[in-house]
């Protein structure tokens, strides 16, 4: 079961264990500059706001409402990242889709595992995800486009705008491996007929925005060990923020600060490497597409506000235990 | 564990990876004395106000609730909820006093599924 608590999708699996809670939000942040320099990974500015698609089901197009889940508010060309957590260490594969395109591998969506390639993010050795695995130790940023303008992932590879939002399913681990690990670690005015008509156009999907440097880490417990009888999908919807204003009568969070601001204050970027743990190479079919910066010369158009390379000297590495990755404000 | 003995516990497993979790850099986060701090992490002082407890488990990663409860007070937010219907919501925690984890969560709302 799901639900939505402060803004955050908990997954809960008593059937599997008291233990099995994994806890998913949505980190607003910086862009990174998109001019194919790697860059280090920015703050977290606080958590987007969700929404039940049920509670605002007559303003928002049908297919929303058959998909189910939940909606946040993005301004176009903003970023965010995901962040995981698992409060008793319970261990959770993720799978994690951007207009149903896995952001691991680039293959289409599907509820199930699928172990080679690996196409699932491993929690709680994945703290985040920011964005499309390009390679080894490598991503492009979550950047949100709209759809229909052939930026996003998704209209990249399947040449159809269809899904928008992102899309996760989270499989726990089995019970009885858990406890042998944790034994041997020890841890509205709105105007609906118009909304309506341009329904698509109000749908926000993900694009590959800047290169940023973020491990994506190899499944160590293997595919037998994931509890494949018990999994639970959201369907997260992303709205254009002055519609979700309309929408729901409640202001979206203000646009966040550029990169460039941000690091002439000079506050703090991150960075984290897990240790000894292995590292996924990446699949073929992401590092293909276009960064929103490349489809825009090549439509000839500026999608990009402030994207001038930023030089950032100001970098933390966190611990083993990286609690806080947050902007200092 | 009293809510002073959790927050030191809890703060010292932070600071043995980061020293950024010592008293008087939480403290100045937070934006209260060290010495109000350690007293409080003592059982010299009572716990501090809802606001400063929001603030404390926000810096070390706990969940408001939980300490607010340990802290012996219901968050404001809860209280508003439980004034507009007192007798529905007094008659409703009381009956599902012993109920197991299990049920509670049945009567939360899901995050609905549908097809895609």
């Amino acid at each position: 079961m799901i639900t939505l608590e402060r803004d955050s999708l908990v997954f809960r699996f008593p059937e599997v264990h008291g233990d099995a809670v994994l806890r998913i939000d949505f980190q607003r942040t910086l862009r990174i500059p998109d001019d194919n320099r790697e860059y280090p990974l920015p703050p977290g500015l606080g958590r987007f706001p969700l929404q039940h698609v049920d509670d605002y089901a007559e303003n928002i197009p049908s297919s929303w409402v058959d998909h189910g889940g939940v909606f946040l508010p993005m301004y176009q060309a903003e970023a965010l990242w995901i962040n995981f957590s698992s409060p008793h260490d319970y261990m959770f594969a993720v799978k994690v889709a951007a207009g149903k395109i896995n952001a691991v591998t680039g293959e289409s969506w599907s509820n199930k595992l699928c172990s080679t390639p690996q196409d699932y993010v491993v929690v709680p050795e994945q703290h985040w995800l920011d964005g499309f695995c390009i390679g080894k130790g490598l991503i492009r940023q979550f950047v949100a486009m709209p759809l229909g303008q052939d930026y996003t992932a998704e209209e990249q590879i399947t040449g159809k705008a269809e899904h928008g939002g992102i899309q996760i399913v989270a499989y726990p681990i089995k019970a009885d491996i858990y406890e042998a690990t944790k034994t041997k670690t020890g841890f509205s005015s709105f105007d609906e007929i118009n909304f309506c008509m341009d329904a698509m156009a109000a749908s926000i999907g993900l694009a590959p925005g800047g290169v940023m440097k973020q491990e994506i880490y190899e499944d160590r417990h293997g595919y037998e060990a994931w509890e494949q009888t018990a999994s639970s999908r959201c369907f997260v919807h992303i709205l254009n923020s002055m519609q979700y204003a309309s929408i729901t009568g409640i202001a979206p969070p203000t646009k966040p600060i550029s990169a460039q601001e941000y690091t002439k204050a000079g506050l703090p970027w991150f960075e984290y490497y897990g240790a000894d743990a292995k590292v996924l190479n990446g699949a073929p079919k992401l590092p293909e597409l276009d960064s929103v910066a490349a489809k825009g010369i090549k439509k000839g158009e500026k999608p990009l506000a402030e994207n001038e390379p930023v030089s950032v000297v100001n970098v933390k590495k966190l611990g083993k235990v990286p609690v806080v990755r947050e902007g200092e404000f | 564990m009293s809510f002073g003995e959790y927050l030191r516990h809890i703060r010292e497993g932070l600071r043995s990876g980061d020293q950024k979790y010592s008293v008087r850099q939480v403290a100045q986060r937070v934006g209260i004395e060290p010495a109000y701090l350690s007293k409080i992490e003592r059982g010299e002082q009572a716990p501090p106000s809802e606001t400063t407890i929001r603030k404390i488990a926000a810096e070390l990663g706990e969940d408001p609730d939980m300490l607010l409860a340990m802290a012996g007070k219901v968050s404001a937010d809860l209280q508003e909820i439980i004034c507009r219907r007192p007798q529905l919501f007094a008659n409703l925690i009381r009956e599902l006093k012993d109920t197991p984890d299990n049920a509670i969560l049945k009567v939360v709302r899901e995050i609905r599924d549908g097809n895609w």
